[in-house]
């Protein structure tokens, strides 16, 4: 079984993914979180907010998804101008990665989604 | 939801946007003395004094554990219960302190709360209180301040 930190490291190798983190289902604090790429000197770490966020956007969705009778959400992706956030449930935990535009967005679902099968 | 009440008027925007981001249920912004600023979520002037009284007392404490344990005051404080979660913290206007101490449930995080509040923080640092600090400690005053800044939220007493 993969550690949490494994676990950051090989989404954070991953073509396009910016950043990627393990983040409290319920407190939206980070567990564990890979170095930003591409991050410009000086300017401000975008991980508290995007793993508190994303954590958040993802329990609201989980809500939506059970009002709407489909179940738990497999996976939720923020499509924004300049890249997109991506949430896979596993348990206790969300995992939260930073992805470009031009990422291969299948690879990266499926390895995020083979990575929480490997937490749950 | 209903707005904040202030004794200050300064620190209403600021105090009604965290409330609103953070989905903040209750809070109160207040003197470290314990004299209420601000308020949301309630309605009974009893209960506010109390919350001041506690939290003013929780701060004391919890600066007087970090310096033991840690070398270093304990700022901010979190608790979680079954339901509800309670967060304490401290943030500076013109170099005065205060304290803030929220109740959040589900609807939030402390994650969230967190993120809004060291926005409230930034807000709140780039304002400068109506009124002048008088030292930096109690008054020795405490349940007449009290009483004055209650009188400001909730009214005069009998009128509440």
């Amino acid at each position: 079984m993969k550690t949490l930190s494994q676990i950051v490291a090989e989404l954070s190798h991953l073509p396009g993914v910016v950043v990627a983190m393990i983040v409290g289902a319920i407190d939206g604090l980070i567990v564990e979180t890979s170095g930003m790429k591409d991050g410009a000197p000086g300017s401000p770490d975008p991980r508290k907010h995007t793993a508190a966020l994303g954590a958040y956007l993802y329990s609201k969705a989980t809500r939506a998804a059970d009002a709407a009778r489909l179940g738990t959400p497999a996976f939720m992706r923020l499509e924004a101008q300049q890249g997109h956030i991506c949430v896979v449930g596993a348990r206790d935990v969300v995992l939260v990665t930073i992805v470009t535009p031009d990422a291969n967005l299948g690879r990266v679902r499926l390895d995020m989604m083979n990575a929480a099968r490997g937490i749950s | 939801m209903t707005d904040p009440t202030v004794a200050e008027g300064w620190v209403a925007v600021p105090l009604r946007r965290l409330k609103e981001d953070a989905r903040l249920i209750s809070g109160v912004l207040l003197y470290p003395t314990g004299r209420a600023v601000g308020q949301f979520g309630f309605t009974n002037a009893a209960d506010v004094m109390s919350i001041c009284a506690l939290t003013s007392a929780i701060n004391a404490s919890a600066r007087e554990l970090g310096r033991q344990l840690d070398g270093k005051p304990f700022y901010e404080t979190h608790h979680a219960g079954a339901d509800r979660q309670v967060f304490m913290a401290r943030c500076t206007a013109g170099g005065q302190e205060f304290l803030f101490v929220g109740v959040f449930d589900r609807e939030s995080s402390l994650g969230v709360v967190e993120i809004y509040f060291a926005e409230f923080q930034q807000a709140l640092a780039m304002l400068r209180p109506e009124k002048e600090a008088k030292g930096t400690g109690p008054s020795g005053d405490f349940e007449g301040e009290l009483n004055r800044s209650l009188d400001a939220l909730f009214g005069p007493l009998g009128k509440r």
